[in-house]
Protein backbone atom coordinates (compact mmCIF):
# COMPACT_ATOMS: atom_id res chain seq x y z
CA UNK A 1 0.00 0.00 0.00
CA UNK A 2 1.45 3.83 -1.29
CA UNK A 3 1.50 6.62 1.07
CA UNK A 4 -1.16 7.95 -1.04
CA UNK A 5 -3.49 5.43 -0.69
CA UNK A 6 -2.75 5.26 3.18
CA UNK A 7 -3.43 9.11 3.31
CA UNK A 8 -6.77 8.16 1.36
CA UNK A 9 -7.46 5.88 4.00
CA UNK A 10 -7.18 7.90 6.62
CA UNK A 11 -9.11 11.00 5.14
CA UNK A 12 -11.84 8.11 4.79
CA UNK A 13 -11.73 7.97 7.75
CA UNK A 14 -11.83 11.00 9.33
CA UNK A 15 -14.85 11.74 7.00
CA UNK A 16 -16.81 8.93 7.62
CA UNK A 17 -15.96 9.97 11.78
CA UNK A 18 -17.15 13.92 11.04
CA UNK A 19 -20.25 12.43 9.84
CA UNK A 20 -20.84 10.10 12.40
CA UNK A 21 -20.58 13.46 14.90
CA UNK A 22 -22.57 15.69 12.73
CA UNK A 23 -25.34 12.89 12.40
CA UNK A 24 -25.09 12.47 16.40
CA UNK A 25 -25.64 15.86 16.74
CA UNK A 26 -28.46 16.72 14.28
CA UNK A 27 -30.12 13.12 15.39
CA UNK A 28 -32.75 12.14 17.51
CA UNK A 29 -29.87 10.62 19.69
CA UNK A 30 -28.01 13.67 20.04
CA UNK A 31 -31.12 15.71 20.52
CA UNK A 32 -31.97 13.95 23.66
CA UNK A 33 -29.19 15.94 25.62
CA UNK A 34 -29.97 19.05 24.52
CA UNK A 35 -34.10 18.18 24.85
CA UNK A 36 -35.71 20.87 27.68
CA UNK A 37 -36.88 19.54 30.79
CA UNK A 38 -40.39 20.63 30.12
CA UNK A 39 -40.67 18.35 26.86
CA UNK A 40 -38.95 15.60 28.69
CA UNK A 41 -41.42 15.58 31.41
CA UNK A 42 -44.62 15.71 28.37
CA UNK A 43 -42.86 12.86 27.62
CA UNK A 44 -42.04 13.97 23.97
CA UNK A 45 -39.95 12.39 21.35
CA UNK A 46 -36.63 14.29 20.95
CA UNK A 47 -36.27 15.52 17.58
CA UNK A 48 -33.28 16.62 15.84
CA UNK A 49 -33.32 20.15 13.63
CA UNK A 50 -33.88 18.88 9.97
CA UNK A 51 -35.48 15.61 10.23
CA UNK A 52 -38.95 15.31 12.19
CA UNK A 53 -40.43 12.18 13.78
CA UNK A 54 -41.44 9.93 10.91
CA UNK A 55 -45.10 8.95 10.11
CA UNK A 56 -45.80 5.83 9.02
CA UNK A 57 -49.37 5.27 7.45
CA UNK A 58 -50.12 1.42 6.17
CA UNK A 59 -52.36 2.64 3.53
CA UNK A 60 -50.82 4.46 0.38
CA UNK A 61 -51.27 7.99 0.33
CA UNK A 62 -53.52 10.03 -2.37
CA UNK A 63 -51.52 11.99 -4.28
CA UNK A 64 -53.97 13.04 -7.56
CA UNK A 65 -56.93 14.09 -7.50
CA UNK A 66 -56.75 17.13 -5.58
CA UNK A 67 -59.86 16.61 -4.57
CA UNK A 68 -58.72 13.07 -3.26
CA UNK A 69 -55.69 14.58 -1.30
CA UNK A 70 -57.41 17.11 0.35
CA UNK A 71 -59.97 14.69 1.58
CA UNK A 72 -57.29 12.45 2.24
CA UNK A 73 -55.50 15.16 4.39
CA UNK A 74 -58.51 15.80 6.40
CA UNK A 75 -58.98 12.29 7.34
CA UNK A 76 -55.20 11.98 8.18
CA UNK A 77 -56.09 15.06 10.53
CA UNK A 78 -59.24 13.91 11.70
CA UNK A 79 -57.35 10.23 12.30
CA UNK A 80 -54.88 12.35 14.67
CA UNK A 81 -57.26 14.12 16.87
CA UNK A 82 -59.02 11.13 17.78
CA UNK A 83 -55.52 9.49 18.37
CA UNK A 84 -54.88 12.20 20.68
CA UNK A 85 -58.20 13.48 22.71
CA UNK A 86 -60.10 10.34 21.91
CA UNK A 87 -63.15 9.78 20.00
CA UNK A 88 -65.52 12.38 21.99
CA UNK A 89 -63.49 15.29 20.52
CA UNK A 90 -63.87 14.03 17.29
CA UNK A 91 -67.03 16.40 15.13
CA UNK A 92 -69.65 14.49 13.61
CA UNK A 93 -67.72 15.19 10.03
CA UNK A 94 -64.67 14.16 11.77
CA UNK A 95 -66.14 11.35 13.03
CA UNK A 96 -67.41 10.24 9.65
CA UNK A 97 -64.37 10.41 7.89
CA UNK A 98 -62.41 8.34 10.22
CA UNK A 99 -65.28 6.03 9.67
CA UNK A 100 -65.10 6.03 6.24
CA UNK A 101 -61.12 5.21 6.39
CA UNK A 102 -58.44 7.23 4.30
CA UNK A 103 -59.91 6.22 0.60
CA UNK A 104 -63.47 7.83 -0.09
CA UNK A 105 -65.51 5.08 -1.56
CA UNK A 106 -64.85 2.04 -3.14
CA UNK A 107 -64.64 2.39 -6.20
CA UNK A 108 -63.14 5.92 -7.36
CA UNK A 109 -59.77 5.73 -8.87
CA UNK A 110 -57.24 7.18 -6.78
CA UNK A 111 -53.49 7.73 -8.02
CA UNK A 112 -51.55 7.02 -4.85
CA UNK A 113 -48.26 7.46 -4.29
CA UNK A 114 -47.31 3.86 -4.24
CA UNK A 115 -48.80 4.03 -7.96
CA UNK A 116 -47.00 6.25 -8.91
CA UNK A 117 -44.17 4.81 -7.99
CA UNK A 118 -45.05 1.21 -9.66
CA UNK A 119 -45.70 3.30 -12.75
CA UNK A 120 -41.69 4.68 -12.68
CA UNK A 121 -40.81 1.23 -11.56
CA UNK A 122 -42.55 -0.57 -14.74
CA UNK A 123 -41.49 2.39 -16.87
CA UNK A 124 -37.79 1.74 -16.14
CA UNK A 125 -37.83 -2.36 -16.59
CA UNK A 126 -39.38 -1.19 -20.08
CA UNK A 127 -37.29 1.03 -20.84
CA UNK A 128 -34.17 -0.66 -19.53
CA UNK A 129 -35.49 -4.37 -21.34
CA UNK A 130 -37.18 -2.78 -24.46
CA UNK A 131 -34.09 -0.88 -25.12
CA UNK A 132 -31.98 -3.92 -24.43
CA UNK A 133 -33.67 -5.97 -26.79
CA UNK A 134 -34.31 -3.72 -29.31
CA UNK A 135 -32.78 -5.02 -32.34
CA UNK A 136 -31.29 -7.77 -30.78
CA UNK A 137 -27.88 -8.99 -32.26
CA UNK A 138 -26.15 -12.16 -32.59
CA UNK A 139 -23.04 -10.24 -31.24
CA UNK A 140 -24.65 -8.25 -28.20
CA UNK A 141 -24.02 -4.68 -27.27
CA UNK A 142 -23.28 -3.60 -23.69
CA UNK A 143 -27.08 -3.35 -22.66
CA UNK A 144 -27.99 -6.59 -24.65
CA UNK A 145 -25.64 -8.04 -22.63
CA UNK A 146 -26.55 -6.80 -19.48
CA UNK A 147 -30.52 -7.84 -20.46
CA UNK A 148 -29.56 -11.06 -21.64
CA UNK A 149 -27.37 -11.94 -18.41
CA UNK A 150 -30.59 -10.79 -16.66
CA UNK A 151 -32.85 -12.87 -18.93
CA UNK A 152 -30.79 -15.67 -18.97
CA UNK A 153 -30.62 -16.10 -15.34
CA UNK A 154 -33.78 -15.89 -14.12
CA UNK A 155 -34.61 -18.58 -17.33
CA UNK A 156 -31.84 -20.95 -15.69
CA UNK A 157 -33.35 -20.45 -12.39
CA UNK A 158 -36.98 -21.57 -13.96
CA UNK A 159 -35.37 -24.64 -15.79
CA UNK A 160 -33.71 -25.97 -12.27
CA UNK A 161 -37.21 -26.22 -11.13
CA UNK A 162 -39.50 -27.38 -13.58
CA UNK A 163 -37.08 -28.97 -16.48
CA UNK A 164 -35.94 -27.40 -19.81
CA UNK A 165 -39.39 -27.88 -21.74
CA UNK A 166 -41.76 -26.26 -19.38
CA UNK A 167 -39.38 -23.71 -18.72
CA UNK A 168 -40.04 -21.34 -21.46
CA UNK A 169 -43.92 -21.82 -20.54
CA UNK A 170 -43.70 -20.52 -16.74
CA UNK A 171 -40.30 -18.04 -17.62
CA UNK A 172 -42.33 -14.98 -19.15
CA UNK A 173 -44.55 -14.46 -15.31
CA UNK A 174 -41.96 -15.48 -12.95
CA UNK A 175 -39.40 -13.29 -14.50
CA UNK A 176 -41.96 -10.40 -14.62
CA UNK A 177 -42.74 -10.74 -10.70
CA UNK A 178 -38.95 -10.87 -9.87
CA UNK A 179 -38.50 -7.77 -12.22
CA UNK A 180 -40.98 -6.42 -10.74
CA UNK A 181 -41.06 -6.94 -7.26
CA UNK A 182 -37.20 -5.96 -7.32
CA UNK A 183 -37.15 -2.78 -9.04
CA UNK A 184 -40.29 -1.66 -6.90
CA UNK A 185 -38.36 -2.29 -3.85
CA UNK A 186 -34.99 -0.93 -5.28
CA UNK A 187 -36.38 2.09 -6.43
CA UNK A 188 -37.58 3.14 -3.24
CA UNK A 189 -33.82 3.94 -1.75
CA UNK A 190 -33.85 6.64 -4.49
CA UNK A 191 -33.23 9.73 -2.16
CA UNK A 192 -35.53 11.40 -4.29
CA UNK A 193 -38.95 9.56 -2.40
CA UNK A 194 -38.58 11.27 1.07
CA UNK A 195 -37.64 14.66 -0.42
CA UNK A 196 -40.37 15.22 -2.60
CA UNK A 197 -43.89 15.71 -1.44
CA UNK A 198 -46.73 18.34 -0.61
CA UNK A 199 -45.85 20.22 2.35
CA UNK A 200 -48.59 21.04 5.02
CA UNK A 201 -46.54 23.51 7.42
CA UNK A 202 -42.96 22.62 7.83
CA UNK A 203 -42.96 19.41 6.56
CA UNK A 204 -44.33 17.13 4.08
CA UNK A 205 -47.42 15.54 5.11
CA UNK A 206 -47.90 13.49 1.85
CA UNK A 207 -45.00 12.10 -0.46
CA UNK A 208 -45.22 12.12 -3.69
CA UNK A 209 -43.60 8.85 -4.31
CA UNK A 210 -43.57 5.67 -1.93
CA UNK A 211 -42.24 2.29 -2.59
CA UNK A 212 -45.14 0.42 -4.33
CA UNK A 213 -44.19 -2.75 -2.03
CA UNK A 214 -45.72 -0.99 1.29
CA UNK A 215 -49.26 -0.67 -0.58
CA UNK A 216 -51.37 -3.83 0.54
CA UNK A 217 -52.73 -3.52 -2.69
CA UNK A 218 -49.33 -4.23 -4.86
CA UNK A 219 -48.38 -7.42 -3.35
CA UNK A 220 -52.01 -9.02 -3.17
CA UNK A 221 -52.38 -8.31 -6.67
CA UNK A 222 -48.97 -9.94 -7.16
CA UNK A 223 -50.68 -12.78 -4.90
CA UNK A 224 -53.78 -12.77 -6.99
CA UNK A 225 -51.81 -13.28 -10.44
CA UNK A 226 -49.66 -15.74 -8.70
CA UNK A 227 -52.21 -17.62 -7.44
CA UNK A 228 -54.44 -17.37 -10.89
CA UNK A 229 -51.26 -18.59 -12.71
CA UNK A 230 -50.70 -21.87 -10.61
CA UNK A 231 -54.29 -22.65 -10.78
CA UNK A 232 -54.27 -21.93 -14.64
CA UNK A 233 -51.04 -24.34 -14.97
CA UNK A 234 -52.78 -26.69 -13.05
CA UNK A 235 -56.12 -26.60 -15.25
CA UNK A 236 -53.52 -26.48 -18.32
CA UNK A 237 -51.67 -29.69 -17.46
CA UNK A 238 -53.88 -32.09 -15.31
CA UNK A 239 -57.35 -30.73 -17.23
CA UNK A 240 -60.42 -31.28 -15.12
CA UNK A 241 -58.68 -33.71 -13.40
CA UNK A 242 -57.03 -31.36 -11.13
CA UNK A 243 -59.98 -31.02 -8.89
CA UNK A 244 -59.45 -34.19 -7.85
CA UNK A 245 -56.34 -32.83 -5.34
CA UNK A 246 -59.25 -30.70 -3.47
CA UNK A 247 -62.24 -33.49 -4.02
CA UNK A 248 -60.74 -36.53 -3.48
CA UNK A 249 -63.15 -38.37 -5.28
CA UNK A 250 -61.07 -41.81 -5.46
CA UNK A 251 -60.45 -41.65 -1.51
CA UNK A 252 -64.13 -41.27 -1.23
CA UNK A 253 -64.74 -44.37 -3.32
CA UNK A 254 -62.19 -46.60 -1.70
CA UNK A 255 -63.64 -45.73 1.70
CA UNK A 256 -67.09 -46.27 0.93
CA UNK A 257 -65.77 -49.75 -0.53
CA UNK A 258 -63.35 -50.08 2.72
CA UNK A 259 -66.79 -49.58 5.03
CA UNK A 260 -68.93 -52.23 3.03
CA UNK A 261 -66.25 -54.55 3.57
CA UNK A 262 -66.05 -53.86 6.59
CA UNK A 263 -62.09 -52.45 6.51
CA UNK A 264 -62.80 -50.32 9.29
CA UNK A 265 -59.34 -48.50 9.55
CA UNK A 266 -58.62 -48.22 5.34
CA UNK A 267 -62.23 -46.71 5.56
CA UNK A 268 -61.18 -44.44 8.38
CA UNK A 269 -58.02 -43.19 6.04
CA UNK A 270 -59.23 -42.83 3.03
CA UNK A 271 -62.72 -41.15 4.79
CA UNK A 272 -60.53 -39.00 6.25
CA UNK A 273 -58.35 -38.32 3.00
CA UNK A 274 -61.30 -37.10 1.21
CA UNK A 275 -62.99 -35.23 3.97
CA UNK A 276 -59.83 -33.87 5.50
CA UNK A 277 -56.68 -33.81 3.52
CA UNK A 278 -58.71 -32.44 0.21
CA UNK A 279 -60.46 -28.80 2.00
CA UNK A 280 -57.02 -28.49 3.40
CA UNK A 281 -55.31 -28.67 0.36
CA UNK A 282 -57.93 -25.97 -1.16
CA UNK A 283 -57.69 -24.13 2.49
CA UNK A 284 -53.76 -24.38 1.72
CA UNK A 285 -53.84 -22.74 -1.58
CA UNK A 286 -56.29 -19.62 -0.46
CA UNK A 287 -53.71 -18.89 2.62
CA UNK A 288 -50.68 -18.92 -0.16
CA UNK A 289 -52.69 -15.60 -1.27
CA UNK A 290 -52.70 -13.99 2.34
CA UNK A 291 -48.78 -15.11 3.36
CA UNK A 292 -47.71 -14.17 -0.12
CA UNK A 293 -49.69 -10.95 0.47
CA UNK A 294 -47.72 -10.05 3.99
CA UNK A 295 -44.58 -11.24 3.44
CA UNK A 296 -43.76 -8.74 0.69
CA UNK A 297 -45.90 -6.36 2.24
CA UNK A 298 -44.16 -6.76 5.93
CA UNK A 299 -40.46 -6.67 4.25
CA UNK A 300 -41.46 -3.62 2.27
CA UNK A 301 -42.77 -2.18 4.85
CA UNK A 302 -40.37 -2.75 7.66
CA UNK A 303 -37.72 -1.52 5.43
CA UNK A 304 -39.35 1.59 4.56
CA UNK A 305 -39.65 2.43 8.61
CA UNK A 306 -35.95 0.81 8.79
CA UNK A 307 -34.62 3.39 6.58
CA UNK A 308 -36.67 6.71 8.23
CA UNK A 309 -35.92 5.74 11.42
CA UNK A 310 -32.60 5.44 11.34
CA UNK A 311 -32.33 8.58 9.24
CA UNK A 312 -34.26 10.04 11.89
CA UNK A 313 -32.13 8.57 14.98
CA UNK A 314 -28.41 8.93 13.54
CA UNK A 315 -28.50 10.87 9.75
CA UNK A 316 -26.12 10.32 7.28
CA UNK A 317 -24.30 7.59 8.92
CA UNK A 318 -26.99 4.62 9.95
CA UNK A 319 -28.70 5.25 6.75
CA UNK A 320 -25.51 3.47 4.64
CA UNK A 321 -25.28 0.05 6.62
CA UNK A 322 -29.69 0.02 6.24
CA UNK A 323 -29.52 0.74 2.23
CA UNK A 324 -27.31 -1.93 1.93
CA UNK A 325 -29.82 -4.33 4.17
CA UNK A 326 -32.95 -2.77 1.83
CA UNK A 327 -30.95 -3.56 -1.50
CA UNK A 328 -30.26 -7.03 -0.28
CA UNK A 329 -34.02 -7.76 1.28
CA UNK A 330 -35.21 -6.34 -2.11
CA UNK A 331 -33.36 -9.16 -3.98
CA UNK A 332 -34.43 -12.09 -1.74
CA UNK A 333 -37.62 -11.24 -1.69
CA UNK A 334 -38.42 -10.95 -5.49
CA UNK A 335 -36.33 -14.06 -5.63
CA UNK A 336 -38.86 -15.86 -2.50
CA UNK A 337 -41.84 -14.17 -4.35
CA UNK A 338 -41.14 -15.52 -8.00
CA UNK A 339 -39.31 -18.85 -6.36
CA UNK A 340 -42.44 -19.66 -4.29
CA UNK A 341 -44.81 -19.15 -7.53
CA UNK A 342 -42.21 -21.56 -9.30
CA UNK A 343 -42.35 -24.12 -7.27
CA UNK A 344 -46.15 -23.99 -6.31
CA UNK A 345 -47.08 -24.02 -9.96
CA UNK A 346 -44.15 -27.25 -10.53
CA UNK A 347 -46.79 -28.53 -8.05
CA UNK A 348 -49.18 -27.90 -9.16
CA UNK A 349 -48.18 -29.58 -12.42
CA UNK A 350 -47.23 -32.77 -10.95
CA UNK A 351 -50.22 -35.77 -11.70
CA UNK A 352 -51.24 -36.30 -7.59
CA UNK A 353 -53.16 -39.43 -8.16
CA UNK A 354 -50.09 -41.01 -8.66
CA UNK A 355 -49.21 -40.26 -5.25
CA UNK A 356 -52.44 -41.06 -3.56
CA UNK A 357 -51.83 -45.11 -3.50
CA UNK B 1 -60.52 -3.22 8.37
CA UNK B 2 -59.75 -3.61 4.80
CA UNK B 3 -58.97 -0.20 4.53
CA UNK B 4 -56.97 0.46 7.30
CA UNK B 5 -54.57 -1.73 6.34
CA UNK B 6 -54.75 0.09 3.01
CA UNK B 7 -56.91 -2.31 0.48
CA UNK B 8 -58.46 -0.22 -2.01
CA UNK B 9 -60.23 -2.07 -4.42
CA UNK B 10 -59.77 0.34 -7.87
CA UNK B 11 -55.78 0.09 -6.85
CA UNK B 12 -55.98 -3.75 -6.69
CA UNK B 13 -57.51 -3.48 -10.20
CA UNK B 14 -55.29 -0.76 -11.14
CA UNK B 15 -51.97 -3.03 -10.01
CA UNK B 16 -53.23 -6.09 -11.59
CA UNK B 17 -54.50 -4.06 -14.89
CA UNK B 18 -50.30 -2.52 -14.73
CA UNK B 19 -48.62 -6.25 -14.29
CA UNK B 20 -50.09 -7.71 -17.05
CA UNK B 21 -49.18 -4.70 -19.02
CA UNK B 22 -45.78 -5.11 -17.88
CA UNK B 23 -46.14 -8.59 -18.71
CA UNK B 24 -47.18 -8.29 -22.19
CA UNK B 25 -44.60 -5.41 -22.98
CA UNK B 26 -42.12 -7.67 -21.16
CA UNK B 27 -42.82 -10.64 -23.29
CA UNK B 28 -43.45 -9.14 -26.84
CA UNK B 29 -40.94 -6.45 -26.33
CA UNK B 30 -37.98 -7.99 -24.38
CA UNK B 31 -38.36 -11.74 -23.42
CA UNK B 32 -38.95 -12.75 -26.83
CA UNK B 33 -36.69 -11.10 -28.90
CA UNK B 34 -33.90 -11.86 -26.44
CA UNK B 35 -34.89 -15.46 -26.11
CA UNK B 36 -34.72 -15.98 -29.65
CA UNK B 37 -31.35 -14.18 -30.55
CA UNK B 38 -30.23 -16.45 -27.84
CA UNK B 39 -31.60 -19.76 -29.25
CA UNK B 40 -29.93 -18.21 -32.31
CA UNK B 41 -26.92 -17.69 -30.87
CA UNK B 42 -26.78 -21.40 -29.55
CA UNK B 43 -27.56 -23.15 -32.95
CA UNK B 44 -25.16 -21.12 -34.16
CA UNK B 45 -22.24 -21.84 -31.73
CA UNK B 46 -23.44 -25.63 -32.11
CA UNK B 47 -23.50 -25.62 -35.73
CA UNK B 48 -20.05 -23.01 -35.85
CA UNK B 49 -18.75 -26.16 -33.59
CA UNK B 50 -20.53 -29.20 -35.56
CA UNK B 51 -18.37 -27.70 -38.75
CA UNK B 52 -15.01 -26.78 -36.61
CA UNK B 53 -14.92 -30.79 -35.86
CA UNK B 54 -15.91 -31.65 -39.51
CA UNK B 55 -13.52 -29.38 -40.72
CA UNK B 56 -10.84 -30.62 -38.33
CA UNK B 57 -11.71 -34.07 -39.32
CA UNK B 58 -11.33 -33.36 -43.02
CA UNK B 59 -8.16 -31.62 -42.54
CA UNK B 60 -7.43 -34.65 -40.86
CA UNK B 61 -8.50 -37.36 -43.63
CA UNK B 62 -6.63 -34.71 -46.32
CA UNK B 63 -3.82 -34.72 -44.75
CA UNK B 64 -3.46 -38.17 -44.59
CA UNK B 65 -4.46 -38.65 -48.10
CA UNK B 66 -2.16 -36.48 -49.10
CA UNK B 67 0.83 -38.35 -46.79
CA UNK B 68 -0.48 -41.40 -48.49
CA UNK B 69 0.18 -39.85 -51.74
CA UNK B 70 3.86 -38.65 -51.08
CA UNK B 71 4.37 -42.37 -49.37
CA UNK B 72 2.80 -43.81 -53.15
CA UNK B 73 4.96 -40.81 -55.19
CA UNK B 74 8.09 -41.96 -53.21
CA UNK B 75 7.71 -45.56 -53.19
CA UNK B 76 6.83 -44.95 -56.93
CA UNK B 77 9.99 -42.82 -57.37
CA UNK B 78 12.20 -45.66 -55.54
CA UNK B 79 10.49 -48.04 -58.04
CA UNK B 80 11.24 -45.70 -61.09
CA UNK B 81 14.91 -45.29 -59.95
CA UNK B 82 15.33 -48.84 -59.14
CA UNK B 83 13.98 -49.51 -62.80
CA UNK B 84 16.62 -47.16 -63.92
CA UNK B 85 19.38 -48.97 -61.84
CA UNK B 86 18.40 -51.99 -63.25
CA UNK B 87 17.75 -50.85 -67.06
CA UNK B 88 21.73 -49.12 -66.80
CA UNK B 89 22.82 -52.01 -65.37
CA UNK B 90 21.24 -54.09 -68.08
CA UNK B 91 22.20 -51.84 -70.34
CA UNK B 92 26.31 -52.39 -69.37
CA UNK B 93 26.34 -55.56 -69.00
CA UNK B 94 24.82 -55.89 -72.70
CA UNK B 95 27.21 -53.27 -73.96
CA UNK B 96 30.11 -54.66 -72.21
CA UNK B 97 28.41 -58.09 -73.48
CA UNK B 98 28.36 -56.85 -76.83
CA UNK B 99 32.16 -55.47 -76.86
CA UNK B 100 33.33 -58.40 -75.84
CA UNK B 101 32.05 -60.62 -78.39
CA UNK B 102 33.16 -57.76 -80.58
CA UNK B 103 36.24 -57.74 -79.47
CA UNK B 104 36.54 -62.01 -80.09
CA UNK B 105 34.91 -62.28 -83.24
CA UNK B 106 37.92 -59.02 -83.92
CA UNK B 107 40.42 -61.41 -82.32
CA UNK B 108 39.52 -64.17 -83.86
CA UNK B 109 38.76 -62.59 -87.35
CA UNK B 110 42.49 -61.32 -87.08
CA UNK B 111 43.35 -64.79 -85.63
CA UNK B 112 41.98 -66.69 -88.96
CA UNK B 113 43.49 -63.72 -90.93
CA UNK B 114 46.75 -64.49 -89.50
CA UNK B 115 46.44 -67.99 -89.92
CA UNK B 116 45.28 -67.54 -93.92
CA UNK B 117 48.66 -65.71 -94.40
CA UNK B 118 50.43 -67.61 -92.58
CA UNK B 119 49.11 -70.63 -94.53
CA UNK B 120 49.63 -68.72 -97.95
CA UNK B 121 53.11 -67.73 -97.02
CA UNK B 122 54.02 -71.23 -96.24
CA UNK B 123 52.19 -72.26 -99.50
CA UNK B 124 54.17 -69.86 -101.55
CA UNK B 125 57.35 -70.94 -99.31
CA UNK B 126 57.06 -74.30 -99.79
CA UNK B 127 56.50 -73.97 -103.49
CA UNK B 128 59.85 -71.73 -103.28
CA UNK B 129 61.58 -73.60 -101.95
CA UNK B 130 60.75 -76.52 -104.18
CA UNK B 131 61.94 -74.42 -106.84
CA UNK B 132 65.37 -73.26 -104.65
CA UNK B 133 66.13 -77.00 -103.40
CA UNK B 134 66.46 -78.18 -106.99
CA UNK B 135 68.24 -75.56 -108.06
CA UNK B 136 70.38 -76.15 -105.03
CA UNK B 137 70.45 -80.18 -105.93
CA UNK B 138 70.96 -78.85 -109.24
CA UNK B 139 73.88 -77.22 -108.53
CA UNK B 140 75.13 -79.29 -105.58
CA UNK B 141 74.77 -82.66 -108.20
CA UNK B 142 75.32 -80.84 -111.64
CA UNK B 143 73.70 -84.02 -112.43
CA UNK B 144 70.41 -84.02 -114.16
CA UNK B 145 67.50 -86.50 -112.29
CA UNK B 146 65.11 -87.58 -114.20
CA UNK B 147 62.04 -85.34 -112.92
CA UNK B 148 60.28 -87.76 -111.50
CA UNK B 149 62.60 -89.12 -109.22
CA UNK B 150 63.14 -85.22 -108.51
CA UNK B 151 59.86 -85.23 -107.84
CA UNK B 152 60.03 -87.78 -104.99
CA UNK B 153 62.58 -86.64 -103.44
CA UNK B 154 61.39 -82.72 -103.42
CA UNK B 155 58.13 -84.06 -101.90
CA UNK B 156 60.18 -86.29 -99.37
CA UNK B 157 62.57 -83.21 -98.25
CA UNK B 158 59.36 -81.18 -97.91
CA UNK B 159 57.64 -83.85 -96.07
CA UNK B 160 60.86 -83.58 -93.47
CA UNK B 161 60.80 -79.75 -93.80
CA UNK B 162 57.18 -79.70 -93.01
CA UNK B 163 57.19 -81.94 -90.02
CA UNK B 164 60.38 -80.11 -88.64
CA UNK B 165 58.83 -76.58 -88.76
CA UNK B 166 55.55 -78.92 -87.44
CA UNK B 167 57.47 -80.42 -84.73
Amino acid sequence: MGSGAKRFTLLAIIFVFALFVAGLMTGAIGAVFYQSDEDKEAGLTAEGPFIPKPEVHLPAQTVFPKSEREYYLEFLEAEEKERELGEEALSDHERALVDDGPFRGNFTILITNTLLSSWLASLLLILLFVLGARKAKLVPGRLQTFVELAIEGLLKFVEGVVGRQRARMLFPVIATIFLFVMFNAWIGLLPIYPAIGFMTGDHIQIHLLRPAGTDMNMPLALALVSFVFVEYLGFRMLGIGYLTKFVRIGSLKRGVADLVRLRFLGAFQNLLDFFFVGPLEAFSELVRLISFTFRLFGNMTAGEILVLVSAFLVPFIATIGVYGLELLVGFIQALIFAGLTLVFAAIAMIPHDAEAH
Amino acid sequence: MLETLGIHFPSLIIYLVNFVLLLGLLYLFAYKPILRIMDERADRIRDSLAAADQARAEAASSHEAIEEQLNEARREGQRLLDQAREAARRFRDEEMDRARQEAETFVSRARSDIQRERDAAIEEVRANFGDLAITAAERVLRRTLDRQAHQDLIAQVLEEGESLSRG
